[in-house]
């Protein structure tokens, strides 16, 4: 797994950048011919296309769902040097959509399995791995040795860290994020241009587009809310695009320090920043997918990393002692949901209590999403999804009405109500909306939270349950 | 998703990602017009706590532009007055996505 040594045939480096497609770009040998002849031939990009990508170096942070078809086609376009950064192992949950994985390598680190498979496609190109995460401590002196990067990782502190560390360094970034049934791709800091220049319109950063992280409440997992394979893969794929299109082009170079008195740029060195958004709709045969091009603004006077004041706020010094705290900036107001004790019973009790008889008739509501209802659910559960308690209880409550029109069926009478969800969180909020619109009857009637939700009632009572 | 043309006096909202799920819709008609400036607040009034947990964090594009929304600071919008949702426009309110 060492880096260099591909290139070899090809003259000296590949190492990034600097030397425009010029004097010894040796002559393609013939496996390289024949290898690249059929993208070779599309106009736009001949041969000198062909060996700005041999001589160039990609790093594709995240060998997930995005990182695998992306790495795959640049890969197989013949980038020189691609470097790969993940910390995780294969698992089995990740081969539906993650295909530079296979059954046979589960439990391989993640980058060593897709460089595996990266070979067999092409094994010209120098591969180089990164078997760890990336870090505010590690990210610069990664990103320093990468013409481009692409960003495949699957949370908002390392988007963040990633995007800013491009800015200070210059590097063009090909981002995209995709979860359950839609995708995005942004085109980031391209061509770059220095930290602080607002003289004219430049490419935004990923803080131009999103100033602030979203509330981690509300932020949702493949691991929780699901993912479709082609839909990662799809924005995986169109990532590889843009790279391969930005390398072949030379948009990657950076734009040279100017001297204060240089002229702005002129407009059309900006290429238009577009936010894709791709949807598919499970649920709608009529409109079974979307593509949609949304013009995005330019770099921003305000903004943080990027912007006129920028290089006061946004250092790599700074960055790597810890400055801004990405971990804090992304985990911001956590409204934390830890109900008082006698409004908890764990699962296990419950479980003892219901089998002795000793909590009589109840009312016991799931709140799940109900494709994870549908793997299984405790005897006796009402499935009433967290999102339409909330729909139901915003109505209840817009509409003047009481408790009675809260869920018809399901609450009424004056039994106890236990509330169970996936992990424990959502159960909560569940047992304070229907105290709050008064299910509870002004405390006479008893609602309670099981805690730790069905993650705990697989591991205190039953292991064969099947918890997704 | 497949959009409908709004009513007449509607324009046409769009949820994505997260914002699909608080509201468990892809889209609906809201009436028109509407000045950018109020477009949270209707939607808070709808939907309770949206704001916080979904908008705040979220792009808004009119017609697939990219809006600022005047937060009172920054109007670098080129000082054109107020921007007002017209009917038969098509509102999208974006959420970050960072899985991958």
């Amino acid at each position: 797994m060492e880096a260099p040594g591909a290139t070899e045939g090809l003259g000296e480096g590949g190492a990034g950048g600097g030397g425009e497609a010029g004097a010894d770009f040796g002559a393609c040998r013939d496996e390289e011919f024949e290898r690249y002849s059929r993208q070779m031939i599309v106009p736009g990009v001949g041969r000198e296309g062909q060996l700005r990508l041999i001589y160039s170096r990609i790093l594709i942070i995240g060998a997930g769902g995005l990182g695998c078809p992306a790495a795959q086609y640049v890969a197989g376009a013949g980038v020189g040097t691609i470097g790969i950064v993940d910390g995780d192992v294969v698992e089995m949950s990740n081969l539906h959509r993650q295909v530079g994985h296979a059954t046979s390598r589960l439990g391989m680190k993640k980058v060593d399995s897709l460089i595996s498979h990266l070979r067999d496609i092409n094994p010209l190109p120098a591969y180089v791995p990164y078997t760890f995460p990336v870090t505010p401590e590690n990210a610069a002196d990664i990103i320093s040795g990468y013409d481009l990067v692409m960003d495949c990782t699957d949370n908002p502190t390392t988007r963040y860290l990633i995007s800013d560390v491009c800015v200070l360094l210059c590097k063009p970034l090909v981002s995209a994020a995709s979860v359950q049934k839609s995708g995005q791709l942004i085109v980031l800091n391209c061509p770059p241009t220095p930290q602080g220049r607002v003289d004219g319109k430049y490419a935004p950063c990923y803080r131009c587009c999103f100033k602030k992280p979203p509330p981690p409440s509300s932020m949702v997992s493949c691991g929780e809310a699901g993912i479709m394979g082609p839909v990662v893969g799809l924005m995986g794929v169109a990532q590889a695009g843009e790279a391969i299109k930005i390398l072949i082009s030379s948009l990657h170079l950076p734009q040279p320090s100017p001297p204060p008195s240089f002229p702005p740029l002129a407009d059309q060195n900006l290429i238009q920043p577009t936010l894709l958004i791709y949807t598919y709709d499970l649920s709608s045969a009529i409109g079974p997918y979307s593509f949609r091009p949304l013009k995005m603004s330019p770099r921003k006077k305000t903004c943080f990393a990027c912007g006129e004041n920028s290089p006061s706020t946004l250092t790599l010094e700074g960055i790597k002692s810890g400055t801004p705290n990405y971990e804090q900036f992304c985990a911001l107001p956590v409204p934390k949901h830890t109900l008082p004790s006698e409004e908890r019973i764990s699962a296990r009790v419950f479980h003892d209590m219901r089998e002795k008889g000793e909590i009589g008739r109840h009312v016991l509501i799931d709140t799940r999403e109900k494709e994870h209802f549908s793997f299984g659910s405790i005897e006796g559960a009402v499935n009433v999804p967290f999102g339409r308690l909330l729909m139901r209880a915003a109505e209840v409550k817009r509409d003047g009405g009481d408790e009675s029109g809260m869920l018809p069926g399901v609450v009424d009478g004056d039994a106890p109500i236990f509330v169970v969800c996936r992990r424990g969180l959502d159960s909560q909020e569940a047992v304070e909306k229907l105290k709050e619109l008064g299910v509870d009857k002004g405390g006479r009637r008893r609602i309670m939270d099981i805690a730790g939700g069905m993650n705990a009632w697989k591991e205190e009572v039953d292991p064969s349950f099947p918890f997704v | 998703m497949s959009t409908p043309k709004p009513p007449k006096g509607y324009f046409n909202i769009l949820y994505f990602a997260s914002a699909g799920s608080f509201t468990s819709k892809n889209v609906e008609a809201l009436p028109a017009p509407l000045p950018l400036s109020k477009l949270f607040a209707t939607l808070e009034e709808r939907y309770k706590g949206i704001k916080e947990s979904v908008l705040d964090n979220s792009l808004v594009t009119i017609n697939l532009t990219y809006v600022d929304l005047p937060e009172g600071e920054e109007d670098d919008a080129s000082g054109e007055g107020p921007v007002i949702i017209q009917e038969g426009d098509e509102v999208a309110i974006i959420p970050p996505v960072s899985s991958g």
